[in-house]
């Protein structure tokens, strides 16, 4: 028998009394698209700080492929190849477009201290293959124009495909997506959609993304979790979500119990 | 005639020597954004591992060989000294940081003043021995020319290193996690390497200024490495520009130079020094306040130095 890609086993989260995430049990196979919905509030990213280790779960586990992974820390997890963007986008905005992939590809290995201070061949030789990679990571988000503006100068929509050219600079396995088409016109979202079905087969990924636009959700996902209040309230097709009482009352009747 | 080309090797070697330090501190509070006031603690642990290296080896190795030795010796043991506070203060953040690094730098300061005076000096200072050269009234031009060469080598070897290291990838890296480390440790970037690696590079600079100090003046005392001199290398770096590496050569020729033209001055106006150079830093924060953290923790910073 074969662990799924990834899974959740209890997951909760409580800050003091607060609980913000309750025994959720998210499972990823190898290749899928999976959305995480719900309302404000709703521990959506809660779920996604708890799995790439930037806050520690008050209970439950955080497996890939099996082993136990909870507890690991932010940087080892992303090594792992958990990859994620930000909801209020948190690029580093003072530099380039390029460097901004740059620094998180590791393309070529991570060359040594000295190296780089001593402009080493070796180093140059990493150098060229990190910047490669990076300007062909660019131009799949489509650009390759700005590489050289300051990251921050950047329209809002460029800054969000920035962020996943960042991310996929890693190359994650899994890529957890943080509401990617808030902000973006429908012509863009439209692009945007295309865009994550077509990166998600070149690159092989797993991914999950949060997103409040239903049409974008229903539209590109294969599974969706439904979150309210900490808890999974329906995990389904789209179909059998759209058609969920439950679902349909915690997004439209409202009543908080 | 001499006596005035002897003022301006003085000055330039002076010049040198901060120009390091500025640098060093520009690594660590420029570019990787920490909030470090302790950089005269490695200044003053270079310069003393230099002279007991000279007063230990001295005759033992040929002159100019045991100095460049002790240059070595003086990047060792600052290096060791940011690496044991690197470790443990890297993770306080802000005030806290600059609060742990300049007792630190207090407690070097005092430890050798109240050490044996037979170890260091103590208060009385320690002779240094003259190993590059011999130096005496009519070589005294030739030695501190020498010192200048040697120095201006320095500064701009240690100028291109940093340089190259803040191009390199792990460079990049450093500037990552000061602009947001979260963001960085989510994509992958350990927040605290970079860090130790930047704030022990920065300490060996200063102990490499620190080394040339003490074969320079030939004599070191604990009162050559008071705070005033790290507010001296906070307004070079503030003034020539955070995260600017030729801004720090600038600033600190014009803070050697402020500072040696008013030693000439009459001692009234002389005096004055310690009061303008704050003073000058403090209003450079507040009309020119690029630099990474807020004018609240400087002004505050003083405001507590003041009442000490």
């Amino acid at each position: 028998m074969s662990d799924p890609l990834f899974r959740t086993e209890g997951l909760t989260k409580r800050y003091g009394g607060l609980t913000a995430v309750s025994r959720v049990r998210l499972e990823l196979r190898e290749g899928e698209l999976v959305g995480l919905i719900g309302p404000n509030g709703a521990g959506k990213t809660t779920c996604f700080n708890l799995i790439t280790g930037a806050d520690l779960p008050t209970e439950g586990c955080i497996r890939l492929r099996g082993a136990d992974v909870t507890g690991t820390r932010p940087f080892h997890m992303a090594r792992l190849g958990v990859a994620r963007t930000f909801q209020n986008i948190r690029l580093w905005k003072e530099m380039s477009v390029l460097d901004n992939v740059r620094t998180v590809c590791v393309a070529g290995g991570r060359s040594g201290f000295w190296s780089g201070v001593l402009r080493l061949s070796s180093y140059r030789i990493a150098e060229q293959s990190i910047r490669e990679r990076s300007e062909a990571l660019l131009a799949r988000m489509g650009l390759e124009g700005v590489a050289g503006e300051r990251a921050a100068d950047l329209p809002y929509g460029d800054q969000r495909k920035l962020e996943i050219a960042r991310a996929l600079a890693l190359a994650p396995r899994i890529l957890l997506l943080d509401e990617p088409a808030a902000g973006m016109n429908p012509a863009e979202k439209a692009d945007l959609m295309h865009t994550v079905r077509e990166i998600r087969r070149e690159f092989a990924l797993t991914i999950l993304l949060i997103e409040h636009d239903m049409k974008f959700v229903m539209g590109i996902c294969e599974r969706i979790y439904v979150l309210d209040h900490g808890e999974e309230i329906a995990h389904g097709t789209p179909d059998e979500i759209r058609k969920d009482p439950k679902v349909i009352e915690a997004y439209l009747g409202g009543s908080a119990g | 005639m001499s006596g005035e080309l002897l003022w301006w090797l003085n000055l330039l070697v002076g010049v040198g020597i901060f120009t390091l330090l500025a640098v060093s501190l520009n690594l660590i509070n420029g570019f990787a954004g920490m909030f470090h006031l302790g950089h005269h603690g490695f200044w003053a642990m270079g310069a003393y591992a230099a002279a007991w290296l000279t007063r230990e080896c001295a005759g033992s190795l040929p002159g100019p060989l045991l100095y460049v030795a002790t240059l070595g010796f003086g990047m060792a043991v600052a290096a060791a000294g940011g690496l044991a506070v690197g470790i443990p203060c890297l993770r306080l953040r802000g005030d806290y940081l600059a609060i742990a690094t300049l007792g630190f730098a207090e407690i070097v300061r005092i430890a050798i003043q109240n050490l044996p005076q037979e170890t260091l000096g103590g208060s009385l200072g320690m002779p240094v021995a003259r190993v590059l050269m011999a130096v005496g009234p009519d070589t005294m031009v030739a030695f501190r020319g020498l010192t200048l060469l040697i120095a201006t080598a320095a500064c701009s070897l240690v100028i291109l290193l940093i340089r190259n290291y803040i191009r390199s990838a792990q460079g990049r890296r450093l500037l990552a996690v000061a602009q947001d480390e979260t963001a960085a440790s989510l994509l992958g970037i350990d927040p605290t390497r970079p860090k130790v690696v930047a704030f022990v590079l920065g300490a060996s600079v200063a102990g490499l200024a620190g080394a040339l100090f003490a074969h320079f003046q030939g004599f070191i005392t604990p009162l050559d490495f008071q705070f005033m001199e790290m507010v001296k290398m906070f307004l070079i770096v503030v003034l020539g520009g955070m995260g600017s590496l030729s801004g720090c050569v600038v600033g600190a020729f014009l803070v050697i130079a402020t500072e040696q033209l008013l030693n000439r001055a009459p001692e009234a106006i002389a005096e004055w020094w310690q009061v303008e150079f704050p003073l000058l830093l403090a209003l450079m924060i507040v009309f020119r306040p690029q630099g990474i953290f807020g004018r609240r923790e400087i002004g505050d910073l003083f405001r507590r130095k003041a009442r000490a």
